[in-house]
């Protein structure tokens, strides 16, 4: 009797669990327009509200994915986030379409290796304070003692002639100098007002800080003295928020008005909702690209694997995080113009068999009865353990087989050891609207990422022509030409560049949803209605 | 007892010397650079010249036991160093994430020890009963369910379908409730099965039976059982503490708590030797202290390990 009382409670709790699986997808996504609506609702009334009282404050809140134990400018990182929190500004700064434009300094001409740069007419600190190019020589030379990566700027010698002109002087000719003062750890600090650099760096933005927690949520409210105008916010948080469902529900909740680097789960959830969500997406400037070895691989192997790597279903397989790329910059660029064959299988298998592999009674190319295998390594972040499987689907395909290796460290590891076949990689590859750092870094014989043994004497040469070149036009071509030589070469793949996707609710505008780098955020601009 | 307290701390130090000469090795046996992370961490490549300045900066440069050797001095004059990452003193960022851990580890335990506690007495007690089969269902299912996965289903159901929360929650009492449900909900399945299982252990002992034949009431039959049950479930909650501790990091970054786990974590991307030898030292002496702590309570509680 008791057993057959507990095989019909067992029983009769599985059937209610199943039924409540099963509904509870049903309920999930009834709730989720329910909360939509709720939240459109509350959205509507604030609106309402808003429109009845327009002394409500506009507070832009967002999430940050990153945060930083220090608001200093000029140390690490932190830059990039006293920027995005609209807090301090370069002397001349990127925009939508990837070129150097004015910011703190209205003009920068160049004669041989002298820069004249004019700062902007009003430009000043939070606190009123004029910027002089006193101060700009300071704060670069603050820069190269305190961050080993702008340890160069110590090399030049800086004067100013008068209040608004700096003269530049790089020994050599140095093109970039333009594009260099647009990082974001080269903004200005008032070194002589700022008594906290690390709490409460009085700068040149828009955006005072309210409030700083370190390594946690940023407050800012507006710079009411600002020299570049109106500035359309009151406010802003920022909330430091490092996974992607909270991001996500904290969107669905309205409690946070955008954020950027969206996820192609949550990516889904909005395109659902056009209507609720705005979502702009654009090629950013982070690439994933393969280097292959030409120690280990000969030219048809490498020619067939690029003929065989299809970008655009791997970009189709990553759901509008990536776009196919074509060489490692955005196609937009004067220096983006490169072409790749398109795939095709066939001809990669001709090249194999000409090159005398023949397939296996398993369906595997193999020469001289040695089987032909690719060692595929990577490292899982940026969705590169995603490429590596697809690539070695891929191939599979046509019959080259492959083994994957997953490394924590690849800089330490296969990128310093050149023990791959087919390296996967990803890092930034535009940082500031020029081609030299990247062609520098990866093309150069010898450099950091000439890891497969990439070497072409003419390619060196053109490099050295780039670092000197100083017509921007020019530049440009020998960046396509250099960029050409590595493709024909087949030393390497471009996958695909990042996308920089930000969600953002209606009526909210100029998060830096158009421009392609990940280091600006609010603005004079940024508006919330 | 003077000789004993001061064998017992010989032990801790002597523990403390291995393990953070280990640890230390093994971080320098493992592929990884600091400067190299530091350097490049937003995805900008750097050229050798400066990846070795920092390097040097950095004190990488100089041999293994070398650095060990400066690291454990500091240590002993009580300064851990400054971070890799950051270049900020190593000790306020360790206690404050100790704090913070402490505080949602804490109450998670409490709460999960007041539950479990309950339903594992009631589970024994009524063994292969209905109320049993409720209870070590409930156990399977939260033993089962990760902690990331009950976070995320909380916040749904409490932030977005109930509004009783918002998901982005400060550091106050309303933003540990929905972090300390989700890190005591799979605590308590295991404490319930672990408990339960030492309940019935003694409840199936000559003691108990004798007791029952002699008529003595429910209430002192199950003091006793109590009693005897303890040493184990202190030894059982000792071990869980460790874990929680270090384990918390998944639910940390999910309700931005900013404990010691999620500092770790970040410590072993970036390679911050400072952040992770300071981690295992107090990690160490807290796991050390918790199980003598332990030992000494199970030797005060059970006369039998007196014997």
């Amino acid at each position: 009797m008791k057993k057959k009382f507990l095989s019909m409670l067992i029983t009769a709790t599985l059937a209610f669990t199943a039924v409540a699986c099963g509904s509870a997808e049903t309920e999930v996504t009834d709730s989720a327009e329910k909360s939509v609506e709720a939240t459109n609702t509350d959205n509507g009334t604030d609106k309402a509200a808003t429109k009845e009282t327009s002394t409500e404050p506009k507070i832009l809140k967002t999430a940050a994915s990153f945060a930083y134990p220090s608001l200093d400018v000029h140390k690490e990182y932190y830059g990039w986030y006293t920027q995005i929190y609209g807090i301090s500004e370069t002397l001349f700064k990127m925009n939508e379409n990837v070129s150097v434009v004015s910011g703190l300094a209205k003009d920068a001409t160049a004669d041989g290796s002298v820069w004249t740069i004019t700062l902007s007419d009003g430009a000043a600190f939070s606190n009123g304070t004029p910027l002089t190019a006193e101060m700009v020589i300071r704060n670069l030379n603050r820069v190269a003692e305190l961050n080993e990566r702008f340890a160069y700027l110590a090399d030049f010698e800086m004067t100013a002639v008068d209040d608004k002109t700096i003269t530049i002087n790089t020994k050599e000719i140095y093109p970039t100098l333009k594009n260099d003062l647009a990082s974001p750890e080269l903004g200005m600090i008032d070194l002589d007002a700022t008594t906290d650099f690390d709490n409460n760096p009085i700068c040149t933005g828009p955006f005072l800080i309210k409030s700083f927690q370190p390594e946690g949520d940023v407050e800012v409210v507006k710079n009411e003295s600002y020299w570049g105008g109106d500035v359309n916010l009151d406010g802003a948080v920022f909330y430091y928020m490092q996974e992607d469902d909270p991001k996500l529900l904290a969107m669905q909740s309205g409690e946070i008005d955008c954020y950027n680097s969206v996820s192609s789960a949550a990516l889904a959830v909005y395109n659902q909702e056009p209507d609720k969500y705005n979502v702009v997406s654009i090629p950013g400037a982070r690439l994933q690209f393969y280097i292959l070895n030409e120690n280990t691989l000969d030219d048809a192997v490498r020619e067939a694997i690029n003929l065989t790597v299809d970008k655009d279903a791997i970009a189709a397989y990553l759901s509008g995080t990536v776009s196919a790329a074509v060489g490692p910059f955005n196609p937009s660029a004067a220096y983006g113009q490169v072409t790749v064959p398109s795939v095709d299988t066939s001809k990669a298998k001709e090249l194999l068999e000409a090159d005398g592999y023949i397939l296996n009674s398993d369906g595997f190319y193999e020469k001289d009865g040695e089987k032909l295998t690719i060692s595929i390594k990577y490292y899982a972040a940026r969705s590169l353990d995603t490429i590596a499987l697809l690539i070695q689907e891929q191939l599979k395909a046509i019959g080259v087989d492959s083994v994957l290796g997953s490394e924590e460290d690849p800089d330490s590891t296969y990128i310093a050891n050149s023990d791959f076949d087919l390296a996967l990689y990803c890092m930034i590859a535009d940082k500031a609207g020029d081609p030299l750092y990247f062609i520098d870094s990866v093309f150069k014989e010898g450099s950091y990422y000439d890891c497969g043994g990439f070497a072409d004497v003419h390619c060196n040469e053109l490099i050295e022509q780039l670092r000197f070149e100083t017509d921007t036009a020019k530049r440009a071509e020998l960046a396509n030409e250099i960029v050409q030589i590595a493709i024909d070469d087949n030393a390497y793949g471009f996958v695909g560049l990042f996308n920089n996707t930000t969600v953002l609710r209606p009526g909210v505008t100029g998060f830096a949803e158009n421009i392609p780098f990940d280091f600006y955020g609010i603005d004079a601009e940024t508006t919330i209605e | 007892m003077i000789k004993k307290l001061i064998k017992r701390i010989a032990g801790l130090i002597f523990i403390l010397v291995i393990l953070s000469f280990l640890v230390f090795l093994l971080m320098y046996l493992a592929p990884g650079d600091p400067a190299e992370k530091r350097l490049t961490s937003q995805g900008v490549a750097v050229t050798k010249q400066v990846l070795d300045a920092e390097r040097e900066r950095l004190g990488l440069l100089k041999p293994f036991l070398v650095r060990y050797a400066e690291w454990l001095f500091g240590v002993v004059r009580g300064d851990f160093g400054v971070s890799f990452k950051d270049d900020m003193p190593v000790a306020p960022k360790l206690l404050q994430g100790l704090k913070n851990t402490s505080i949602l580890a804490l109450s998670s335990l409490i709460i999960s020890i007041v539950i479990s506690f309950t339903l594992g007495i009631v589970s024994a007690e009524k063994k292969n009963g209905i109320a049993d089969h409720i209870i070590r269902v409930f156990s399977f299912v939260s033993n089962s369910l990760p902690n990331f996965l009950i976070a995320v289903l909380l916040m749904y159901f409490l932030c977005i379908r109930l509004s009783l929360f918002p998901v982005i929650a400060k550091g106050d009492f309303q933003g540990l409730f929905m972090p300390v449900i989700s890190l005591a909900i799979p605590m308590t399945g295991r404490f319930v099965r672990q408990m339960r299982a030492e309940f019935m252990a003694q409840l199936s002992e000559d003691y108990v039976t004798g007791m029952r034949g002699r008529g003595v009431k429910r209430r002192f039959i199950l003091f006793n059982v109590i009693r005897n049950s303890l040493g184990h479930i202190f030894t059982i909650v000792a071990l869980q503490i460790g874990t929680l501790m270090g384990g918390s990091v998944v639910i940390e970054s999910i309700f931005r708590w900013p404990g010691i786990g999620k500092l770790v974590m970040d410590s072993i991307t970036a390679r911050d030797y400072p952040v992770i030898m300071g981690f295992v030292v107090i990690m160490g002496t807290i796991y050390v202290l918790i199980n003598q702590l332990s030992d000494v309570l199970c030797h005060k509680l059970d006369p039998r390990t007196r014997l």
